[in-house]
């Protein structure tokens, strides 16, 4: 039995069917916590009704068992599809979606190498496959995202549909570039394509994970990652008040659950992805067993669950974040993209390469990594700061073709109360 | 090899075209059935052809599998009267191929392919097609403009890099398996290829784009911003900024101002 | 329509952004440790079945959360008795006439009792079609319908939500406790047993 498991394939197989049960009952409590994290923002209680089938003496775990009646609800739902839609496409747009931000688990390394019979040899590697390309095959898989959500919308033949696909497809290219600008800064920092051999560079380098190193690339990363899920405030192409639903407007039951689980499976993955760039993987100083020499199961086992407490915390951030901040508008947000993120990347990528061509990422100590990063990072930052000091004001709330504010006649300008200025 | 092999495929791919020609939309009877069967045929017959002569390889089922999908899923971009699901089957056209590079090892093609057109051009395409209507009644989508012209010309190109890649007698080129070798083991790549080549060839593919073929690549690049530069240049409109009559009510102004909360 | 001196511009709307504000990232941080702060305060919910707001006539009745003004409530219905433990309408008809939804409905019957001369002998509310404003009790000149603290009502059919006097009369005995009857200010019946029998209205305005 031990000696099957040593077997890559087997075992890639075996942690694809964990991973995929993990990783669905993850994405099941993440709708649950959605609704939590939204109501103690709001101060309310959130769902805590539902409990397991009235097991245990009718104890409610405090709505634990809310996601298994939102499945049951969802499975139970009549399905439906609209009348002028494009059946095949209509069918196939939620597949897509879900498809697309599964297959992205593939080259996470969840936890390192596995040594299973504790004889000093590695075995397995605890990944699904740990390709030559493993961080631009993220990139790819990122890219063919907005498939189902552009599919979706037009065989739907709803107009508010069109519209919500028509702006996922622009918001996503625009965000595709610093996206691939930030994980440039890491394959140059650290000189490798292979996950798990970034997560390697982080940790044999003192320690230093990028975030440290290189905290602008992950801001940067997070941002265009939260427009690459459609997730609040980038949710332009869903956004409820305008759109009614966008994309998933016309769908309902079991389909519009697809495209409910892929967005979260998708916020999931990036999260994941986003700690094995940027928030050192499965590695935490001072915590024993979660070394490179480490590979015993038990070992594994905690690098796992390191992982998967870095991805919970994005997660959070993200349900956070939704709950706090206005939804862009449009124009903002291509302005954000363009003139905002892919400057700043640019010139991210540029401090990256003078690190490179002076060795930095390589050296042994962690002062000179520390130094040169942050200290590039606040000229960066500078920079930046210095040029939307020095572009023309924006005004809230104006259209930019309209005239400046000193055409308008005092008379009709009226100044808010607690501002007490003349006129 | 048999001599008469290379007429057999230039009668394949005429099949072939013949089978597009007929499938291609046209107003008035369509010919459809016959076609996609007459290319159907041609596909077939063209793997049987290369399954009798290719040499016995790992992973020679995918090959085929994904060769078929691309041939096919190739004909349905030009043969299906819907655009939207044109720009789909080019997507699959795409995957399909890169999924052949990768079985050829050559990784890093395959997911730049996917990034660039998969992710990137058919994301425009398909933002573009969207706006076009769904049935598809409007006389340009249903017919294909000079079918058989385009259908010539195509087939006639394929015929000719058929002939440059393989031993077939239009063409007086390396074999395949020189050409493999010579990208291999080429002098100006020998200094950085033999330990990267152990640990997969992306590394090796970015030494030598960064090394031997750097102006090129530098060429292409200046060259798409210049054409970035240009299709902005065409594409921005200069509109005059309109006076406002009425110099007490400027522009954008005429009634309530609607205060945005 | 709109003349020329109805536009207002609101200067607010029209301030330069400030560079924080054009960068963006101070001002989502602020919002970011509001919404975090929220997250950590005291919760409003209250847990419906097993909490419920108690309602009280007087006192502290600052809490929304706990306490509901049960003099002021618009829950369900009562019909109220007089201290003779009659049933205190007088068929007057006046909450029919005032009632927006039409869902009273009474036949006046000739009153058995010497102190008047017509009592309800029908009164139905439907309590479906109710829309709980109040203003059959505005309308009461004996103040005999009244609109209690009870909220919760919940039926199988609908003929169990056609309220007839028997239940609402029930619906007096139940509520009785907490919100008492307050005296008729118009007929000056204040029936035989009450012993804190006093007029309603201000002394000044007695005739």
């Amino acid at each position: 039995m031990l000696d099957l498991l040593k077997n890559q394939l087997l075992f890639s197989g075996l942690l694809i069917a964990v991973l995929m049960g993990a990783i669905n009952l993850g994405v099941a409590y993440c709708t649950f916590y959605e609704r939590k994290i939204s109501a103690w923002i709001q101060n309310r209680e959130g769902p805590n009704r539902v409990g397991f089938f009235g097991l245990f003496w009718g104890f409610h775990f405090w709505g634990y068992g809310q996601p298994m009646a939102d499945g049951l609800k969802f499975l139970l739902k009549e399905e439906m599809i609209p009348d002028k839609a494009d059946k095949p496409l209509y069918v196939m747009a939620p597949a897509i979606s879900f498809i697309v931000s599964t297959i992205g688990i593939a080259v996470i390394p969840w936890g390192g190498y596995l040594d299973i019979d504790a004889d000093g040899i590695v075995d397995v590697a605890c990944q699904v496959a740990n390709p030559d390309i493993g961080l631009l095959y993220v990139l790819g898989v990122g890219s063919l995202g907005v498939y189902g959500v552009v599919l979706g919308a037009w065989a739907s033949n709803n107009k508010y549909s069109l519209f919500g696909g028509i702006r996922a497809a622009a918001q996503m290219l625009s965000y595709e570039i610093p996206l691939g600008l930030a994980i440039l800064v890491v394959v140059l920092s650290c000189g490798e394509v292979r996950l798990e051999n970034i997560v390697r560079a982080q940790i044999e380098g003192g320690g230093t994970w990028n975030v440290f190193v290189h905290p602008l690339a992950f801001f940067l990363l997070f941002v265009t990652q939260l427009a690459e899920t459609n997730r609040a405030p980038f949710d332009m192409a869903e956004s409820e008040q305008e759109l009614v639903g966008g994309f998933h407007t016309e769908y309902g039951a079991l389909k519009f659950a697809l495209f409910f689980l892929s967005e979260y499976t998708h916020m999931i993955i990036n999260s994941a992805f986003l700690c094995v760039l940027f928030l050192g993987g499965w590695h935490f100083p001072w915590i024993p067993g979660l070394g490179l020499e480490d590979t015993a199961w038990w070992a594994v086992l905690a690098k796992m669950a390191m992982l998967g407490t870095k991805i919970a915390g994005c997660v959070f951030v993200y349900m956070w974040i939704r709950w706090t901040l206005p939804r862009f508008r449009f124009d903002q947000l291509m302005r954000l993209a363009w003139k905002g993120l892919i400057p700043t990347g640019l010139g991210l990528v540029a401090l990256a390469v003078v690190m490179t061509y002076f060795g930095i990422p390589g050296s042994e100590s962690v002062w000179p990594k520390l130094i040169w990063g942050l200290g590039g990072n606040a000229a960066v930052l500078f920079m930046v700061v210095l040029v939307v000091g020095m572009s023309p004001a924006g005004v809230t709330g104006r259209q930019a073709n309209m005239p400046p504010i000193s055409l308008l006649s005092p008379a009709k300008r009226v100044p808010r109360a607690d501002q007490g200025t003349a006129n | 090899m048999n001599a008469s092999l290379p007429y057999l495929i230039y009668a394949l791919f005429a099949v072939g075209g013949a089978g597009i020609y007929l499938a291609l939309p046209r107003s008035g009877r369509s010919t459809a059935v016959p076609g996609s069967i007459l290319g159907l045929a041609a596909v077939g017959m063209f793997v049987a052809v290369v399954a009798k002569y290719a040499l016995p390889s790992e992973g020679a089922g995918f090959s085929y599998l994904f060769s078929a999908m691309a041939l096919i899923g190739a004909g349905r971009v030009v043969t299906h009267p819907k655009a939207v699901y044109c720009v789909l089957y080019f997507v699959l056209v795409i995957i399909s191929v890169s999924m052949l590079l990768v079985l050829q090892g050559a990784e890093f093609l395959a997911i730049a392919l996917i990034v660039v057109y998969a992710g990137a051009i058919l994301v425009t395409y398909a933002f573009v097609l969207m706006l076009s209507q769904q049935s598809a009644s409007v006389p340009g989508d249903v017919r294909s403009r000079e079918p058989f012209l385009a259908v010539l010309a195509g087939f006639f190109t394929m015929a000719c890099i058929a002939g440059q890649v393989g031993d077939l007698p239009l063409a007086a080129a390396p074999s395949s398996e020189q050409v493999i070798r010579l990208a291999q083991h080429g002098e100006a790549d020998q200094a950085v290829m033999p330990e990267m080549m152990v640990d997969g060839n992306t590394a090796a593919m970015g030494a030598a784009l960064m090394t031997k073929y750097v102006v090129t690549l530098e060429t292409t690049g200046v060259l798409l911003l210049v054409a970035l530069v240009g299709a902005m240049a065409v594409a921005k409109k200069r509109v005059p900024i309109e006076e406002s009559p009425d110099p007490e009510k400027p522009l954008g102004q005429v009634g309530r101002e609607a205060a945005p909360f | 329509m709109i003349t020329e001196d109805d536009i207002i511009i609101v200067d607010d709307m029209r301030r330069d952004m400030s560079l924080t504000e054009r960068f963006y990232l101070p001002q989502i941080a602020q919002g970011l440790s509001v919404t975090l702060r929220r997250m950590f305060t005291k919760r409003v919910t209250l847990q419906y079945p097993e909490m419920r707001r108690e309602p009280k006539l007087e006192g502290d009745l600052t809490d929304p959360h706990s306490q509901l003004n049960a003099s002021r409530y618009r829950g369900v219905h009562r019909l109220n008795r007089d201290p003779d433990g009659r049933v205190a309408c007088v068929a007057c008809f006046m909450c029919e006439t005032a009632c927006p939804a039409h869902c009273i409905h009474i036949d006046a019957a000739e009153s058995p009792w010497p102190d008047r001369e017509k009592y309800p002998a029908k009164f139905d509310i439907d309590e479906l079609r109710c829309i709980y404003c109040g203003m059959c009790e505005e309308a009461c000149p004996v103040d005999a319908i009244e609109l209690t603290y009870e909220y919760d009502l919940v039926g199988n059919t609908r003929n169990e939500m056609i309220f007839d006097k028997g239940k609402l009369l029930e619906v007096f005995d139940e509520t009785c406790q907490i919100k008492p009857r307050r005296n008729p200010r118009i007929t000056g019946y204040a029936g035989t047993g009450s012993p804190d029998h006093q007029p309603a209205r201000p002394t000044g305005e007695q005739h």
